[in-house]
């Protein structure tokens, strides 16, 4: 449970990313980045598409132009002749301010017109090339035309070049539309996220704001109409640990009024035993009844002592421990503590038991356990009577067990003794109703187990099993 | 004047007791809601101080049969339950008076004075029979000026005689209002005490008569 400095000190995201904690900004990213990233395939395939029609569009046009060329094409008496008609170029302005280039010539290679340098595709392929010229990429499509009559010279080959300007405008032009419309898309899917999750988190932020806004003093359930499914069991959840925080409080409350409650009488009787110590005129009278305070006035230490106690043993007043403590060592240091009053009273009392006994928890609620169940002991126990504390390791578990041949405590009322400030009814003896109470707290915390029993001839014997420390 | 203290707490009814003896009342002391119904059929305490918190029986439903039996004795609530609720319902079944746990002995006198004077529908602290005087608050007699030395029995004899002044008072009433319950009651001692007593008032103007068969009256020469 021990918190490294380190870790406490260092900044959260000094190091690592700053985890988003939105859940805005989660299902927005959720939403719109993997668009984007559909978005960004869907622009690259749609680019190739628009490539691909403004090719396949150029490469028409390139081929018409060629078509129209070769057939212009004809034997003029027996010679070939070439005319290049102007609808054959104009096919190509569309206003990109394109250079067309073109180059027609027999079958042998003979230039019958045009740029005699311009590339050429390579023969048989009824395919476009891209190909420079003259410092300008040209696309350029080659077509065969046979002419009647023109023997080895046929077919003419016409080669028809284009800049790509045109070319290029389609595709940017086709391109840019899609663009724009995915992009609306993206963005009108965004503003929808946004809107969904303002419309489904408002019960949730009124949720928020009605805990935010509660007085610290008001644990009563919440209500959120219109919450939905999903965060319904958050409600519950957190109304249901208001339900218990609330039932500890009360408890806590109740045990606080007991507490003043039980403080009264003892007061009273130091402000009765002052007063009438004050009035008293003889000297022995008035000894006896100072006497009378201070004895008064230690029970009353001891008491304040035992609420302290049992204060300290709620689950949260302490950070939980895990001391290893020695029960043998514990228990002889209290009865060498109590070893006065049971001379006093002329108890015998012993301990039973040898080794140690190693047990894991807080080690002060421990000993004022064992002090406590002592205590408890000394104080029913008969002058002349004995009360005996055995230390033992039995079956894995470590027991303590007290043992005293006081009056007992009938079967009836064995569960309710262990509830705070529960007396006996007709109970004489001064015990404030609190020291099985702490024993019984005391071992719960330390997850182990108190019975009580008989003790064989008479007497009461309060055995507590407690998990061995692992060593 | 005889008090009747019920505590469960057997310390502090102790010790109570015994302040309330050094202040010349006799007390009786009970722990628990069954002897303080015994104690109260008797029927001779002038004033009760009852805890609610009681073994046995609560000490609400003592004070309830105490008034539905029709017995008016002033009854002082003791409770450690300071609340409002509490001291209401204490009210409401008859309590006299209420005072939380933990108070002060001399309040707890005052009100015993208090309510004492008022059970006898006497209004003032200062009973005079001539020059004999009997001051409730100080409960000291003087007899012309002078502090009258009394021990505890004849204090309570000629206080008895005193509160009824003029009237007679029988030697049992008298012996009821001396004699707790761990004595035993000797009327016979009743006669040594009046003889003290009026060897004590010799030479003033009060006297003690006897009355046969009636018991006993105190008076004064005008």
């Amino acid at each position: 449970m021990k918190r490294s400095p380190f870790l406490s000190a260092s900044r959260p995201g000094s190091v690592r990313l700053i985890p988003v904690r939105s859940l805005r900004l989660q299902l927005l990213a959720w939403v719109v980045l993997p668009l984007a990233g559909l978005l960004a395939v869907n622009l690259w395939t749609s680019r190739n598409s628009a490539i691909a029609t403004a090719d396949l569009v150029t490469d028409r046009m390139l081929l018409g132009s060629a078509k129209a060329i070769a057939e212009q094409v004809s034997m003029t008496d027996g010679v070939l002749d070439a005319t290049v008609p102007p609808a054959a170029i104009e096919l190509f302005d569309t206003g990109d301010r394109d250079s067309v280039y073109y180059r027609v010539e027999t079958a042998e290679g003979r230039l019958l017109t045009g740029y005699p340098d311009l590339p050429i595709p390579p023969p048989k392929s009824s395919r476009s090339i891209e190909a420079a010229y003259r410092g300008q990429l040209l696309r350029l499509r080659a077509y065969r035309h046979p002419i009647i009559g023109a023997g080895e010279d046929s077919p003419v080959r016409v080669t028809v070049g284009i800049t790509l300007a045109g070319h290029d405008a389609m595709v940017r032009r086709l391109w840019l539309n899609a663009f724009l419309q995915q992009l609306m898309l993206v963005v009108i899917a965004g503003v929808f996220v946004l809107l969904g999750l303002r419309r489904g988190l408002a019960p949730l932020l009124k949720l928020r704001d009605a805990v935010r806004s509660r007085k610290k003093t008001d644990l009563s359930p919440f209500s959120v109409p219109e919450v939905q499914s999903e965060i319904l069991p958050l409600v519950d959840a957190l109304n249901a640990y208001m339900g218990r925080v609330q039932a500890q409080m009360a408890a806590q409350r109740r045990f606080v009024a007991n507490a003043a409650h039980q403080l009264r009488t003892p007061l009273a009787l130091l402000s009765t035993q002052a007063s009438y110590a004050l009035r008293e005129k003889g000297s022995e009278a008035r000894e006896e009844a100072l006497l009378a305070l201070q004895t008064s006035t230690r029970r009353l230490a001891r008491l304040a002592e035992q609420l302290l106690t049992l204060s300290r043993a709620e689950p949260g007043s302490r950070r939980p421990r895990a001391d290893r403590i020695d029960l043998m060592a514990e228990a002889r240091q209290v009865l060498e503590d109590h070893a006065p009053i049971a001379v006093k009273h002329r108890i015998d009392l012993g301990l039973d038991g040898s080794g140690t006994v190693i047990v894991g928890g807080d080690a002060t609620m421990l000993r004022e356990m064992i002090v406590n169940l002592v205590d408890n002991a000394l104080r029913y126990t008969p002058e002349g009577g004995s009360v005996t504390v055995r230390v033992a390791e039995e079956g894995g578990m470590a027991l303590l067990s007290v043992s005293d041949n006081g009056p007992g405590i009938p079967a009836a009322e064995r569960e309710h003794v262990f509830e705070r400030f529960y007396r006996i009814a007709g109970s004489e003896e001064h015990g404030s109703g609190l020291g099985l109470a702490i024993v019984r707290e005391v071992a719960d915390n330390t997850r182990g187990r108190v019975t009580l029993s008989d003790t064989p001839g008479g007497g009461l014997t309060v055995e507590v099993s407690l998990p061995l420390a692992r060593s | 004047m005889r008090l009747l203290l019920v505590e469960d707490n057997q310390e502090l009814a102790s010790w109570l007791a015994r302040t309330l003896r050094q202040a010349q009342y006799t007390v009786d002391v009970v722990h628990d809601g069954e002897e303080a119904e015994h104690a109260l059929a008797v029927g001779e305490h002038a004033l009760v101080i009852l805890d609610l918190s009681l073994p046995k029986r609560s000490g609400l439903d003592v004070l309830r049969e105490l008034r539905a039996r029709g017995n008016a004795v002033p009854v002082i609530v003791l409770t450690a339950n300071a609340s409002l609720d509490g001291r209401v319902r204490g009210l409401d079944q008859g309590a006299d008076d209420y005072l939380a746990k933990p108070f002060e002995i001399e309040e707890l006198e005052a009100r015993i004075r208090a309510h004492l004077r008022r059970a006898s529908n006497r209004a003032e602290t200062v009973i005079a029979c001539g020059d004999l005087v009997f001051d409730t608050n100080t409960r000291m007699f003087t007899l012309a000026g002078e502090t009258l030395g009394l021990t505890p029995r004849e204090h309570a004899v000629l206080e008895q005689l005193v509160l009824k002044a003029g009237r007679a008072v029988s030697k049992g009433a008298l012996s009821g209002a001396i004699y707790d319950f761990d004595t035993d009651a000797d009327p016979s001692a009743i006669e040594i005490y009046v003889h003290r007593l009026r060897k004590k008032l010799e030479g003033s103007r009060v006297e003690i008569v006897t009355l046969r068969g009636l018991g006993y009256l105190i008076r004064h020469e005008a």
